[in-house]
């Protein structure tokens, strides 16, 4: 601890060059920070939905065939199975915009039961169930795109035949790791307009239907069970839990995920490759400092240690402002507004923001072994004749 | 002007420093460039199949193929306008199509949608060099189907000979592996629209006609009949257009492209910086000598500049030329218009190059700007005395 004092003025000597490693290990940090977060925020929100107990059931023939309204009822009907509620994404576009945010049909007697994480005032609930063309949105949509209870929301058609002119009754509300983007209307609504607008038009069908189930323990006998009795029908269903559900969607980015750990990898590998350039032109610049500290009597493992030390910090320090300041800048800044809902909600968990600042120690680390190896090997007298 | 060999010498005799910021610089513009190679494959991919004359017909308020679909009996109608391009049999060049998009394992683990497309003959005259490259084209009525060549290589049961599980009543035998010229089609599974219409209970029901116009003119009357006659009331879109539109996806990469890029680049910056500002301060006394021999200022900013360049471009040429080995990877995520499976080659086009020469002379400039600053502002007579 002692020589604390000597590492930090070493570390100021150059303050131009500490300024720009650390500079360039905070960048590099930061960008790591948010390519790694954007996969452990996907795998964090789809293990919290495993506490939740909810099953989805779609058609085994993909997302683009119907689930029959009526499996909603039967599903619900079944024991073990709490509530049940047909999902129904429509996909309009408001105000000329493509997939602006998530619009689901649902029930809505039943959809606060499904989601009873979400928090709803009981006036708004009941108003969405008696008036037809009423929608629930979230919290964070609200404030997005400024809607207050009873302004109108129109959606154009794009996926299904009609268009859906809802007027919102309800601001539902959750914590941050939920999406409060989403907007719920009436599934009725939109199958009445299908029938009454459209000839019937892609009407009676459920989207895919989520239920709540009592206990963990009964989700793979529920979901085999109700695959089952619909096996053999023109409908034929897959159903799994909500995690697996959500996990599909995530898997459906592909090569993308390993591309970006790769990148990830190659950013970390380039500011080693700084970092350690860094420390080697300090040293080179310090070889006589460095002889007459072995005449005079320090040894080579102390030595060593002083160069590494500096090199950790100067690395350290750069890694904490990079992981910190993304942690602390996504906590503000809230990226989810500008993704159109494809990114709900963004953060940089701490799990995450250890595993960089370990990354920028190690780097530290590494890039000053050499360097300090170099400096406890030099001869003194070599050192001591050298003119910089 | 001080020569430029002086650089490359300097730059010699510092060789540790200036390999690894050569490293470091190239590996930073290595990675920017995978993505765009990758953007620039995406786009590529969905540029390509467009001949101008080419149309899609859509459900009016539907802005993709994916997205439901319209009766059987007007597209039928459609087939029987004039100013069709018809083939030399004298068959309309119109094509109606229905997709279907199953969830399918990719080989090596996770799912993925993939487009079926039900088509009929005609079809594969409207996708440009389309091409059986490894078996036979597909025998209507026999759960046959052909799979394009990138899909073939990444979803399990898309081998040829292999039977590809859709879902329980949708399965089809591999029986011959296609080309389609780096088109849209490249992505999907090809069957037989009567077999397709079977296996998921939707007869009569169509996704979308593609069809060629004989002429501008027979595109234009085509065009608004199709709008505007009661028949119909649909959307018809050009190719070129619909194809543009789908890009969003690689919006989406290319927002996210860019943002690394930056990041990468500042990151890069700084280390470019120091590695000149470790020149100049080395380097003192040979400024002062070259002042005092009568080079100027602005020979001595430029020198020191033209060296920071020269260092990154080295940099920047090193990343370049490590992505040509990617050019024979195939790459696959998911197109979020479509929500399907999209796959796509690396491409080595102008975004690419534009990226690498952008960032490289961003860290060569900026970089370098400020240690040539400081060794222009030298006093001469304290640069020499300097030991």
């Amino acid at each position: 601890m002692k020589f604390l004092g000597y590492i930090l003025r070493n570390a100021r000597r150059s303050p131009v060059r500490t300024f720009l490693t650390m500079a360039s290990t905070t960048v590099s940090l930061f960008l790591t920070m948010v390519l790694l977060s954007y996969f452990t925020v996907n795998d964090a929100v789809a293990d919290s939905i495993k506490l939740l107990n909810r099953i989805v059931t779609m058609s085994s023939q993909g997302l683009a065939q119907p689930v029959p309204i009526a499996r909603v009822r039967e599903i619900a009907a079944l024991e073990g199975v709490k509530a049940a509620t047909p999902f129904s994404w429509y996909g309009g576009k408001f105000n000329e915009e493509v997939m602006p945010f998530a619009q689901f049909g649902v029930d809505p007697s039943t959809i606060w039961e499904v989601y009873d994480e979400l928090s709803v005032p009981e006036e708004q609930k009941k108003a969405f169930v008696e008036k037809r063309d009423g929608a629930v949105i979230g919290r964070r949509l609200a404030q997005d795109r400024n809607l207050k209870v009873g302004d109108p929301l129109p959606l154009k058609q794009d996926l299904y035949p009609v268009d859906m002119n809802l007027t919102v009754v309800g601001i539902y509300d959750g914590t941050p790791d939920r999406d409060l983007r989403m907007c719920f209307f009436n599934w009725d609504f939109l199958n009445e307009e299908l029938k009454s607008r459209a000839n019937g038009q892609m009407a009676d069908n459920a989207g895919v239907v989520i239920a709540k189930v009592a206990s963990a323990d009964l989700m793979p006998t529920l979901s085999k069970a109700i695959d089952a009795s619909y096996a053999n029908s023109d409908t034929p269903t897959r159903t799994q839990t909500e995690e697996a559900f959500a996990k599909m969607f995530s898997e459906m980015f592909g090569d993308l995920k390993g591309m970006i750990r790769w990148i990830s990898l190659a950013v970390l590998v380039s500011l080693l490759f700084v970092a350690g350039n860094a420390m080697a032109m300090a040293m080179r610049e310090r070889t006589t400092e460095m002889a007459v500290l072995k005449a005079i009597g320090f040894r080579r493992g102390l030595v060593v240690t002083l160069v590494l030390a500096e090199a950790v910090l100067v690395a350290g320090l750069g890694g904490a402002i990079g992981t910190l300041g993304a942690k602390v800048f996504f906590d503000l800044v809230d990226l989810g507004k500008y993704t159109a809902g494809m990114l709900p909600f963004f953060f940089v968990p701490w799990s995450t923001a250890l595993i960089g600042l370990g990354a920028s120690l190690f780097i530290g680390f590494a890039s000053g072994l050499l360097p300090a190896i170099q400096s406890a090997r030099l001869s003194v007298i070599d050192g001591l004749r050298k003119v910089v | 002007m001080i020569p430029l060999k002086y650089n490359v010498r300097n730059l010699r005799v510092r060789w540790v420093n200036t390999v690894l910021s050569i490293l470091a610089t190239g590996l930073v513009v290595w990675s920017s460039c995978i993505l765009f190679g990758f953007v620039e494959g995406l786009q590529y991919s969905l540029n390509v199949s467009g001949d101008p004359l080419d149309m899609i017909v859509l459900r009016k308020g539907s802005t993709n193929e994916t997205n439901g679909g319209y009766d059987e009996s007007k597209a039928d109608s459609i087939l029987t306008l004039d100013g069709i391009a018809r083939d030399p049999q004298g068959r309309p060049l119109a094509s109606i199509e229905l997709l279907n998009i199953p969830v399918v394992e990719r080989r090596g683990g996770g799912r993925a949608n993939i487009i079926v497309r039900g088509i009929d003959p005609v079809a594969r005259e409207l996708r440009p060099s389309f091409q059986i490259i490894a078996g036979r084209d597909f025998e209507p009525g026999k759960a046959e189907c052909i799979v394009s060549k990138n899909l073939s290589k990444r979803f399990a049961g898309a081998g040829l000979g292999e039977l590809l599980v859709c879902g329980d009543k949708e399965q089809y035998r591999v029986v011959g592996i296609f080309t389609a010229g780096g088109s849209a089609a490249e992505s999907e599974v090809w069957v037989d629209r009567q077999d397709l219409e079977q296996r998921t209970g939707r007869e009569g029901s169509v996704s979308s006609v593609q069809l060629r116009a004989a002429s501008a003119a027979d595109y234009d009357r085509i065009k608004s009949t199709i709008e505007n006659d009661n028949r119909f009331k649909l959307a018809p879109l050009s190719e070129v257009d619909y194809f543009a539109a789908q890009s969003r996806s690689s919006l989406f990469l290319k927002v996210g492209g860019t943002i690394i890029a930056i990041l990468l680049t500042a990151g890069a910056m700084f280390a470019a910086a120091n590695t000149m500002y470790a020149a100049v301060r080395t380097r003192t006394r040979e400024i002062g000598t070259m002042r005092a021999l009568g080079f100027s200022r602005m020979d001595v900013l430029f020198c020191f500049l033209g060296e920071s360049m020269l260092l990154c471009l080295l940099g920047g040429a090193l990343g370049l030329l490590a992505t040509l080995p990617l050019q024979v990877i195939t790459y696959g995520t998911s197109n979020f218009d479509t929500f399907s499976e999209v796959t796509f080659n690396f491409r080595f086009g102008p975004l690419v190059m534009g990226v690498a020469v952008g960032m490289t002379l961003a860290m060569g400039l900026v970089g370098g700007l400020f240690p040539a600053l400081r060794a222009v502002r030298m006093d001469v007579i304290k640069a020499l005395r300097e030991v």
